[in-house]
Protein backbone atom coordinates (compact mmCIF):
# COMPACT_ATOMS: atom_id res chain seq x y z
CA UNK A 1 0.00 0.00 0.00
CA UNK A 2 2.54 2.15 1.04
CA UNK A 3 4.49 1.32 -2.43
CA UNK A 4 1.14 2.46 -4.63
CA UNK A 5 0.90 5.41 -2.49
CA UNK A 6 4.92 6.84 -3.21
CA UNK A 7 4.44 5.72 -6.96
CA UNK A 8 0.69 7.92 -6.91
CA UNK A 9 2.10 10.61 -5.46
CA UNK A 10 5.27 10.64 -7.78
CA UNK A 11 2.94 10.42 -10.94
CA UNK A 12 1.18 13.41 -9.51
CA UNK A 13 4.40 15.47 -9.24
CA UNK A 14 5.25 14.65 -12.51
CA UNK A 15 1.79 15.71 -14.17
CA UNK A 16 2.84 19.06 -12.87
CA UNK A 17 6.20 20.72 -14.00
CA UNK A 18 5.33 24.37 -12.75
CA UNK A 19 7.91 26.10 -10.40
CA UNK A 20 5.99 28.57 -8.25
CA UNK A 21 7.95 30.64 -6.14
CA UNK A 22 7.59 32.26 -3.46
CA UNK A 23 8.54 36.14 -4.53
CA UNK A 24 5.79 36.98 -6.92
CA UNK A 25 6.50 40.27 -9.63
CA UNK A 26 4.17 42.96 -10.89
CA UNK A 27 3.36 44.20 -14.55
CA UNK A 28 1.12 47.27 -15.23
CA UNK A 29 1.40 48.39 -19.15
CA UNK A 30 -1.27 50.13 -20.22
CA UNK A 31 -2.12 52.09 -23.44
CA UNK A 32 -4.80 54.83 -24.96
CA UNK A 33 -5.96 53.67 -28.19
CA UNK A 34 -7.82 56.69 -30.70
CA UNK A 35 -10.65 54.05 -31.01
CA UNK A 36 -13.67 53.27 -29.36
CA UNK A 37 -13.95 50.41 -26.39
CA UNK A 38 -16.08 48.45 -28.81
CA UNK A 39 -13.95 48.25 -31.71
CA UNK A 40 -10.55 47.87 -29.67
CA UNK A 41 -12.46 44.42 -27.84
CA UNK A 42 -13.43 43.16 -31.32
CA UNK A 43 -9.81 42.99 -31.81
CA UNK A 44 -8.48 42.42 -28.33
CA UNK A 45 -10.99 40.49 -26.55
CA UNK A 46 -11.37 36.88 -28.63
CA UNK A 47 -8.82 34.93 -26.75
CA UNK A 48 -7.76 33.11 -29.88
CA UNK A 49 -6.96 36.59 -31.37
CA UNK A 50 -3.96 37.41 -30.40
CA UNK A 51 -1.99 36.57 -33.46
CA UNK A 52 -3.88 39.79 -35.13
CA UNK A 53 -2.60 42.11 -33.03
CA UNK A 54 0.66 41.03 -31.27
CA UNK A 55 3.54 41.56 -33.74
CA UNK A 56 5.85 38.90 -31.64
CA UNK A 57 3.01 36.09 -32.10
CA UNK A 58 3.52 34.03 -35.07
CA UNK A 59 0.65 31.44 -34.29
CA UNK A 60 -2.31 30.97 -32.05
CA UNK A 61 -4.38 27.42 -31.59
CA UNK A 62 -6.95 27.56 -29.73
CA UNK A 63 -9.91 25.37 -28.28
CA UNK A 64 -12.57 26.24 -26.17
CA UNK A 65 -13.17 29.61 -27.87
CA UNK A 66 -13.98 31.90 -24.95
CA UNK A 67 -15.12 30.31 -22.22
CA UNK A 68 -13.65 29.65 -19.27
CA UNK A 69 -11.02 26.68 -19.37
CA UNK A 70 -9.92 27.16 -22.87
CA UNK A 71 -6.66 26.95 -23.75
CA UNK A 72 -4.53 28.86 -26.54
CA UNK A 73 -0.83 27.78 -27.55
CA UNK A 74 0.96 30.79 -28.74
CA UNK A 75 3.78 30.65 -31.01
CA UNK A 76 6.32 32.48 -30.59
CA UNK A 77 7.86 34.52 -33.86
CA UNK A 78 11.52 34.30 -31.92
CA UNK A 79 10.77 31.09 -30.87
CA UNK A 80 9.36 29.52 -27.81
CA UNK A 81 5.35 28.45 -27.05
CA UNK A 82 3.15 29.48 -24.62
CA UNK A 83 -0.05 27.85 -23.54
CA UNK A 84 -2.36 29.81 -21.96
CA UNK A 85 -5.39 28.57 -20.30
CA UNK A 86 -8.64 31.16 -20.44
CA UNK A 87 -10.09 31.99 -16.33
CA UNK A 88 -12.78 34.53 -17.01
CA UNK A 89 -13.87 36.34 -20.03
CA UNK A 90 -16.50 39.17 -19.09
CA UNK A 91 -17.84 40.73 -22.65
CA UNK A 92 -20.20 42.99 -21.52
CA UNK A 93 -17.16 44.15 -19.00
CA UNK A 94 -14.32 44.22 -21.70
CA UNK A 95 -12.56 42.13 -19.89
CA UNK A 96 -10.81 38.32 -19.60
CA UNK A 97 -8.23 37.22 -17.18
CA UNK A 98 -6.06 34.17 -18.10
CA UNK A 99 -2.92 32.05 -16.59
CA UNK A 100 0.49 30.11 -17.89
CA UNK A 101 -0.40 26.90 -18.05
CA UNK A 102 3.08 25.14 -18.79
CA UNK A 103 6.28 27.19 -18.93
CA UNK A 104 8.75 27.57 -22.20
CA UNK A 105 11.47 29.61 -20.39
CA UNK A 106 12.59 30.11 -24.36
CA UNK A 107 9.23 31.86 -25.21
CA UNK A 108 9.72 34.24 -21.53
CA UNK A 109 11.96 33.54 -18.82
CA UNK A 110 9.26 32.91 -16.33
CA UNK A 111 8.40 29.99 -14.53
CA UNK A 112 4.63 31.28 -14.40
CA UNK A 113 2.35 34.04 -14.75
CA UNK A 114 -1.59 35.46 -14.28
CA UNK A 115 -2.85 38.48 -16.26
CA UNK A 116 -6.10 40.21 -17.41
CA UNK A 117 -6.43 42.27 -20.23
CA UNK A 118 -9.53 45.36 -19.82
CA UNK A 119 -10.59 47.65 -22.21
CA UNK A 120 -11.94 50.93 -20.93
CA UNK A 121 -13.32 54.27 -22.29
CA UNK A 122 -10.90 57.43 -22.09
CA UNK A 123 -12.05 60.39 -22.89
CA UNK A 124 -13.22 59.66 -26.92
CA UNK A 125 -10.86 56.97 -27.25
CA UNK A 126 -10.14 54.02 -25.03
CA UNK A 127 -7.60 52.92 -22.49
CA UNK A 128 -6.15 49.93 -22.52
CA UNK A 129 -4.60 47.84 -19.22
CA UNK A 130 -2.64 44.86 -19.41
CA UNK A 131 -1.34 43.97 -15.62
CA UNK A 132 -0.36 40.70 -14.70
CA UNK A 133 1.66 38.95 -11.73
CA UNK A 134 4.42 36.31 -12.49
CA UNK A 135 7.82 34.48 -10.65
CA UNK A 136 10.82 34.57 -12.11
CA UNK A 137 12.10 31.43 -14.56
CA UNK A 138 14.40 29.80 -11.69
CA UNK A 139 13.03 30.10 -8.47
CA UNK A 140 15.17 28.82 -6.04
CA UNK A 141 17.18 31.22 -4.22
CA UNK A 142 20.52 31.56 -6.54
CA UNK A 143 18.72 32.57 -9.85
CA UNK A 144 21.38 32.52 -13.21
CA UNK A 145 21.16 36.40 -14.51
CA UNK A 146 18.66 35.25 -17.42
CA UNK A 147 15.88 33.30 -14.93
CA UNK A 148 16.08 36.46 -12.10
CA UNK A 149 13.64 38.68 -11.23
CA UNK A 150 15.36 41.45 -13.62
CA UNK A 151 15.28 39.19 -16.56
CA UNK A 152 11.48 38.38 -15.96
CA UNK A 153 10.44 41.53 -15.56
CA UNK A 154 11.94 42.92 -18.44
CA UNK A 155 10.83 40.03 -20.80
CA UNK A 156 7.14 40.42 -19.42
CA UNK A 157 7.68 43.86 -19.76
CA UNK A 158 8.64 43.63 -23.07
CA UNK A 159 6.22 41.65 -24.00
CA UNK A 160 3.01 43.54 -22.82
CA UNK A 161 4.68 46.83 -23.92
CA UNK A 162 4.95 45.38 -27.72
CA UNK A 163 1.84 43.99 -27.56
CA UNK A 164 0.01 46.86 -26.80
CA UNK A 165 1.91 48.81 -29.24
CA UNK A 166 0.87 46.61 -31.93
CA UNK A 167 -2.36 46.85 -30.89
CA UNK A 168 -2.72 50.75 -31.03
CA UNK A 169 -1.12 50.35 -34.76
CA UNK A 170 -3.57 48.14 -36.07
CA UNK A 171 -6.18 50.14 -34.99
CA UNK A 172 -5.57 53.61 -35.67
CA UNK A 173 -4.20 52.61 -38.66
CA UNK A 174 -7.75 51.43 -40.20
CA UNK A 175 -9.58 53.35 -42.76
CA UNK A 176 -11.74 54.42 -40.47
CA UNK A 177 -10.45 56.62 -37.43
CA UNK B 1 -18.18 51.05 -4.22
CA UNK B 2 -17.85 54.23 -2.10
CA UNK B 3 -14.47 54.45 0.25
CA UNK B 4 -15.39 55.13 3.42
CA UNK B 5 -13.46 58.45 4.56
CA UNK B 6 -13.06 57.19 7.76
CA UNK B 7 -10.61 54.55 6.67
CA UNK B 8 -8.51 56.23 4.37
CA UNK B 9 -8.05 58.38 7.22
CA UNK B 10 -5.91 56.08 8.40
CA UNK B 11 -2.75 57.68 8.88
CA UNK B 12 0.65 55.25 8.28
CA UNK B 13 2.95 56.90 10.65
CA UNK B 14 6.95 55.56 10.63
CA UNK B 15 6.63 54.67 14.67
CA UNK B 16 9.21 52.08 16.14
CA UNK B 17 5.91 50.86 17.89
CA UNK B 18 5.95 47.49 18.48
CA UNK B 19 2.92 44.39 18.28
CA UNK B 20 2.71 45.30 22.18
CA UNK B 21 0.95 48.16 21.13
CA UNK B 22 -0.84 46.49 18.35
CA UNK B 23 -3.08 44.14 21.03
CA UNK B 24 -6.25 43.05 19.00
CA UNK B 25 -4.80 44.36 15.44
CA UNK B 26 -4.02 42.88 12.07
CA UNK B 27 -0.50 43.38 10.75
CA UNK B 28 0.25 42.94 7.19
CA UNK B 29 3.39 42.44 5.40
CA UNK B 30 4.34 44.68 2.47
CA UNK B 31 6.40 42.39 0.05
CA UNK B 32 8.24 45.56 -2.32
CA UNK B 33 7.53 48.19 0.50
CA UNK B 34 9.32 45.31 3.14
CA UNK B 35 7.26 46.94 5.91
CA UNK B 36 5.27 45.40 8.45
CA UNK B 37 2.30 47.55 8.94
CA UNK B 38 -0.20 47.45 11.87
CA UNK B 39 -4.10 48.20 11.22
CA UNK B 40 -6.18 49.26 14.02
CA UNK B 41 -9.86 48.11 13.73
CA UNK B 42 -11.40 50.49 11.03
CA UNK B 43 -12.21 52.97 13.76
CA UNK B 44 -10.18 56.07 12.11
CA UNK B 45 -7.15 54.84 14.80
CA UNK B 46 -3.63 55.30 13.16
CA UNK B 47 -1.49 52.57 12.43
CA UNK B 48 2.02 52.13 12.68
CA UNK B 49 4.54 50.77 10.38
CA UNK B 50 8.04 48.99 10.67
CA UNK B 51 10.30 48.38 8.20
CA UNK B 52 11.86 45.18 7.45
CA UNK B 53 14.49 42.90 5.49
CA UNK B 54 13.63 42.85 1.82
CA UNK B 55 10.61 40.80 -0.03
CA UNK B 56 8.69 39.34 3.38
CA UNK B 57 6.26 36.82 2.17
CA UNK B 58 4.74 35.46 5.26
CA UNK B 59 3.87 36.96 8.64
CA UNK B 60 2.55 35.20 12.25
CA UNK B 61 1.72 36.26 14.88
CA UNK B 62 3.14 34.34 18.31
CA UNK B 63 2.21 34.47 21.86
CA UNK B 64 2.94 37.38 23.83
CA UNK B 65 2.30 39.61 21.05
CA UNK B 66 5.47 38.56 19.08
CA UNK B 67 5.32 38.69 15.08
CA UNK B 68 7.72 36.32 12.70
CA UNK B 69 8.05 37.30 9.26
CA UNK B 70 9.42 34.95 6.48
CA UNK B 71 11.85 36.12 3.39
CA UNK B 72 12.19 33.28 0.98
CA UNK B 73 14.98 34.91 -1.39
CA UNK B 74 16.81 36.75 1.91
CA UNK B 75 16.98 33.12 3.50
CA UNK B 76 15.82 34.90 6.84
CA UNK B 77 12.97 35.29 9.22
CA UNK B 78 12.61 38.76 11.27
CA UNK B 79 11.18 38.71 14.58
CA UNK B 80 9.65 41.65 16.40
CA UNK B 81 8.96 41.47 20.00
CA UNK B 82 6.55 42.85 22.09
CA UNK B 83 8.25 45.48 23.05
CA UNK B 84 9.15 46.34 19.52
CA UNK B 85 12.84 45.29 19.35
CA UNK B 86 13.32 43.11 15.67
CA UNK B 87 15.81 40.67 15.56
CA UNK B 88 16.94 39.00 12.08
CA UNK B 89 17.36 34.59 11.70
CA UNK B 90 19.18 33.59 9.30
CA UNK B 91 17.34 30.76 8.19
CA UNK B 92 18.85 27.74 5.60
CA UNK B 93 16.89 27.11 2.59
CA UNK B 94 14.10 29.32 1.34
CA UNK B 95 11.98 29.64 4.57
CA UNK B 96 8.10 30.59 3.51
CA UNK B 97 5.35 29.49 5.54
CA UNK B 98 5.18 30.03 9.09
CA UNK B 99 3.72 28.56 12.24
CA UNK B 100 4.01 29.27 15.76
CA UNK B 101 3.41 27.29 18.86
CA UNK B 102 1.42 28.89 21.04
CA UNK B 103 3.66 28.48 24.14
CA UNK B 104 6.13 30.09 22.60
CA UNK B 105 8.55 27.56 22.44
CA UNK B 106 9.09 27.03 18.62
CA UNK B 107 8.64 28.48 15.69
CA UNK B 108 7.85 26.41 12.41
CA UNK B 109 9.24 27.38 8.82
CA UNK B 110 8.76 25.81 5.66
CA UNK B 111 11.60 25.32 3.21
CA UNK B 112 9.49 25.92 0.11
CA UNK B 113 12.48 24.56 -2.21
CA UNK B 114 14.15 22.24 0.14
CA UNK B 115 11.00 20.49 0.92
CA UNK B 116 10.97 20.59 4.75
CA UNK B 117 9.89 21.61 7.69
CA UNK B 118 11.96 23.51 10.18
CA UNK B 119 11.80 24.05 13.80
CA UNK B 120 13.11 26.81 15.22
CA UNK B 121 14.19 27.84 18.75
CA UNK B 122 11.81 30.82 19.60
CA UNK B 123 14.51 31.83 21.58
CA UNK B 124 17.41 32.11 19.89
CA UNK B 125 16.43 31.14 16.21
CA UNK B 126 18.69 28.00 16.36
CA UNK B 127 17.24 24.86 13.72
CA UNK B 128 16.45 22.47 16.44
CA UNK B 129 14.95 19.50 14.06
CA UNK B 130 13.49 19.02 10.63
CA UNK B 131 11.18 16.79 8.93
CA UNK B 132 10.99 15.94 5.08
CA UNK B 133 7.31 16.95 3.36
CA UNK B 134 5.97 17.01 0.10
CA UNK B 135 7.26 19.11 -2.96
CA UNK B 136 7.06 22.73 -2.55
CA UNK B 137 5.47 23.14 1.26
CA UNK B 138 3.74 26.72 1.22
CA UNK B 139 1.36 27.32 4.13
CA UNK B 140 1.56 26.08 7.70
CA UNK B 141 -1.18 25.87 10.06
CA UNK B 142 -1.42 23.79 13.76
CA UNK B 143 -4.06 21.94 14.97
CA UNK B 144 -4.58 20.08 18.04
CA UNK B 145 -3.00 17.62 19.57
CA UNK B 146 0.46 19.32 18.60
CA UNK B 147 -0.40 18.39 15.05
CA UNK B 148 1.23 20.69 11.97
CA UNK B 149 -0.18 20.93 8.57
CA UNK B 150 1.69 21.42 5.76
CA UNK B 151 -0.06 22.70 2.49
CA UNK B 152 2.13 20.35 -0.14
CA UNK B 153 1.81 22.76 -3.34
CA UNK B 154 3.04 20.19 -5.82
CA UNK B 155 1.80 17.35 -3.70
CA UNK B 156 -1.24 17.64 -4.08
CA UNK B 157 -1.46 16.79 -0.41
CA UNK B 158 -1.33 18.29 2.91
CA UNK B 159 1.59 16.71 5.03
CA UNK B 160 0.44 15.55 8.75
CA UNK B 161 3.40 16.24 10.60
CA UNK B 162 3.38 15.35 14.65
CA UNK B 163 5.20 17.83 16.26
CA UNK B 164 6.25 15.65 19.36
CA UNK B 165 8.45 13.56 16.95
CA UNK B 166 8.74 15.77 13.94
CA UNK B 167 7.10 12.84 11.94
CA UNK B 168 5.06 13.35 9.32
CA UNK B 169 2.48 10.71 9.89
CA UNK B 170 0.22 11.11 7.27
CA UNK B 171 -0.48 12.65 3.80
CA UNK B 172 -4.28 13.57 2.41
CA UNK B 173 -5.28 13.89 -0.95
CA UNK B 174 -6.43 17.46 -1.81
CA UNK B 175 -7.36 19.46 -5.31
CA UNK B 176 -4.90 20.95 -7.52
CA UNK B 177 -2.08 23.40 -6.52
CA UNK B 178 -2.71 23.23 -2.26
CA UNK B 179 -1.41 26.74 -1.07
CA UNK B 180 -2.86 27.90 1.70
CA UNK B 181 -4.44 26.38 5.19
CA UNK B 182 -6.28 27.29 8.38
CA UNK B 183 -7.73 25.21 11.23
CA UNK B 184 -11.28 25.36 12.49
CA UNK B 185 -10.89 23.87 16.39
CA UNK B 186 -15.15 23.84 16.32
CA UNK B 187 -15.08 21.49 13.96
CA UNK B 188 -11.85 20.23 14.03
CA UNK B 189 -11.26 20.90 10.27
CA UNK B 190 -8.47 21.65 8.38
CA UNK B 191 -9.39 24.00 5.11
CA UNK B 192 -7.11 24.02 2.15
CA UNK B 193 -7.27 26.18 -0.71
CA UNK B 194 -6.05 24.95 -4.04
CA UNK B 195 -4.82 27.61 -5.96
CA UNK B 196 -4.68 26.12 -9.22
CA UNK B 197 -8.34 23.47 -9.15
CA UNK B 198 -9.96 26.88 -7.41
CA UNK B 199 -11.65 24.72 -5.06
CA UNK B 200 -11.30 24.69 -0.87
CA UNK B 201 -10.52 21.11 0.06
CA UNK B 202 -12.25 20.38 3.53
CA UNK B 203 -10.54 17.84 5.97
CA UNK B 204 -12.01 16.01 8.63
CA UNK B 205 -8.66 16.54 11.11
CA UNK B 206 -9.74 13.06 13.52
CA UNK B 207 -9.96 11.16 10.60
CA UNK B 208 -7.68 12.73 8.71
CA UNK B 209 -9.43 11.99 5.37
CA UNK B 210 -11.05 14.65 3.03
CA UNK B 211 -14.57 15.33 3.13
CA UNK B 212 -15.76 17.83 1.07
CA UNK B 213 -14.58 19.97 -2.06
CA UNK B 214 -16.28 23.48 -2.57
CA UNK B 215 -15.90 25.37 -5.49
CA UNK B 216 -14.84 28.99 -5.26
CA UNK B 217 -13.39 31.99 -7.36
CA UNK B 218 -10.02 31.34 -9.84
CA UNK B 219 -6.73 31.09 -7.86
CA UNK B 220 -8.29 30.43 -4.04
CA UNK B 221 -5.00 31.91 -2.14
CA UNK B 222 -5.44 32.06 1.36
CA UNK B 223 -7.67 30.81 4.10
CA UNK B 224 -9.26 32.54 7.38
CA UNK B 225 -12.03 31.44 9.32
CA UNK B 226 -14.28 33.25 11.97
CA UNK B 227 -14.01 32.17 15.33
CA UNK B 228 -16.64 30.59 15.97
CA UNK B 229 -16.34 28.28 13.13
CA UNK B 230 -19.60 29.61 10.98
CA UNK B 231 -17.83 31.28 7.83
CA UNK B 232 -14.66 30.31 6.32
CA UNK B 233 -13.06 33.38 4.03
CA UNK B 234 -11.51 32.72 0.81
CA UNK B 235 -9.61 34.66 -1.34
CA UNK B 236 -9.46 33.89 -5.07
CA UNK B 237 -6.46 35.71 -5.68
CA UNK B 238 -6.74 35.95 -9.69
CA UNK B 239 -10.76 36.76 -9.57
CA UNK B 240 -9.94 39.88 -7.31
CA UNK B 241 -12.95 38.78 -4.92
CA UNK B 242 -13.43 36.83 -2.23
CA UNK B 243 -15.35 34.06 -1.53
CA UNK B 244 -17.51 33.76 2.21
CA UNK B 245 -18.23 29.89 2.67
CA UNK B 246 -21.08 28.89 4.93
CA UNK B 247 -19.24 26.11 6.98
CA UNK B 248 -22.43 24.49 7.79
CA UNK B 249 -24.04 23.85 4.01
CA UNK B 250 -20.22 23.69 3.08
CA UNK B 251 -21.79 26.44 0.07
CA UNK B 252 -20.36 29.73 -0.78
CA UNK B 253 -23.01 32.54 0.97
CA UNK B 254 -21.52 35.52 -0.89
CA UNK B 255 -18.82 36.57 -3.40
CA UNK B 256 -17.59 40.36 -2.37
CA UNK B 257 -15.45 42.09 -5.28
CA UNK B 258 -12.17 43.38 -3.56
CA UNK B 259 -9.09 44.80 -5.07
CA UNK B 260 -6.85 43.72 -7.01
CA UNK B 261 -4.97 40.51 -6.69
CA UNK B 262 -6.04 39.37 -3.12
CA UNK B 263 -3.68 37.63 -1.01
CA UNK B 264 -3.96 37.07 2.36
CA UNK B 265 -7.11 37.13 4.73
CA UNK B 266 -7.64 37.66 8.50
CA UNK B 267 -10.04 37.96 10.52
CA UNK B 268 -10.74 40.15 13.74
CA UNK B 269 -13.55 41.54 15.60
CA UNK B 270 -16.38 40.39 12.87
CA UNK B 271 -14.38 41.65 9.86
CA UNK B 272 -11.94 40.23 7.24
CA UNK B 273 -9.00 42.15 6.31
CA UNK B 274 -7.89 41.37 2.82
CA UNK B 275 -4.14 41.78 1.38
CA UNK B 276 -4.77 43.23 -1.78
CA UNK B 277 -1.35 42.56 -3.31
CA UNK B 278 -1.82 44.74 -6.55
CA UNK B 279 -2.94 47.71 -5.78
CA UNK B 280 -1.18 48.11 -2.41
CA UNK B 281 -4.17 48.41 -0.02
CA UNK B 282 -6.63 46.22 2.76
CA UNK B 283 -10.10 45.51 2.06
CA UNK B 284 -12.42 45.54 5.21
CA UNK B 285 -15.51 42.79 4.80
CA UNK B 286 -18.15 43.34 7.24
CA UNK B 287 -19.16 39.75 7.82
CA UNK B 288 -22.74 40.48 9.16
CA UNK B 289 -23.50 42.34 6.01
CA UNK B 290 -21.08 40.33 3.46
CA UNK B 291 -20.12 44.10 1.92
CA UNK B 292 -17.08 45.36 1.82
CA UNK B 293 -16.59 48.71 4.12
CA UNK B 294 -13.74 49.91 2.60
CA UNK B 295 -9.84 49.79 1.55
CA UNK B 296 -7.18 51.03 3.79
CA UNK B 297 -3.77 51.88 1.83
CA UNK B 298 -0.74 50.07 2.74
CA UNK B 299 2.98 49.75 1.94
CA UNK B 300 3.52 48.61 -1.58
CA UNK B 301 2.62 44.77 -2.15
CA UNK B 302 0.74 43.49 0.97
CA UNK B 303 1.10 39.48 0.64
CA UNK B 304 -0.37 38.27 3.98
CA UNK B 305 -1.87 39.12 7.13
CA UNK B 306 -2.26 38.01 10.62
CA UNK B 307 -4.93 38.91 13.58
CA UNK B 308 -2.57 39.89 16.59
CA UNK B 309 -5.73 38.98 19.26
CA UNK B 310 -5.65 41.40 22.26
CA UNK B 311 -2.85 40.88 25.21
CA UNK B 312 -3.90 40.06 28.68
CA UNK B 313 -6.10 43.18 30.60
CA UNK B 314 -6.68 45.23 26.96
CA UNK B 315 -9.19 43.23 25.70
CA UNK B 316 -11.77 45.75 27.04
CA UNK B 317 -10.21 48.59 25.65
Amino acid sequence: MRRVLATLAVLFAAGTALAHGPTPQKIDQTITIRATPDAVWKVVGPFGGLGAWHPDVAKVEVTGGDGAGAVRKVTLKRGGTLVEGLDEWKGAERTYSYRLSDPDLDALPVSSYSATVTVTSDGEGAKVAWMGRFYRGDTGNEPPENLNDEAGKEAMNRYFAEGLKGLKAKLESGPQR
Amino acid sequence: MRVSRRLIGVVSLALAAGPAAAAGAVWVASQQGARATRIERPDGAPAASVPVAPSPAVVAAGPGGRLYLSHPDGKAVTVIAADGASRHWPVPGQPFGLAADPDGRFLYVGDWSGNRVLRLSAETGAVEGEVAVGRDPAGLTLGADGRLYVAEREGRSVGVIDTARMARIAGIPVGDGPFALAYDPVRDRVYVANVRSNDLSVIDAGALKPVATVPVGASPYSVAISPDGRRVVVTNQHAGTVSIVDAEALSVAATVPVGRYPEGVAILGGRAYVANWFSDDVSVIDLATLKEMGRIPVAEGPRTLVANQPALGEAGR
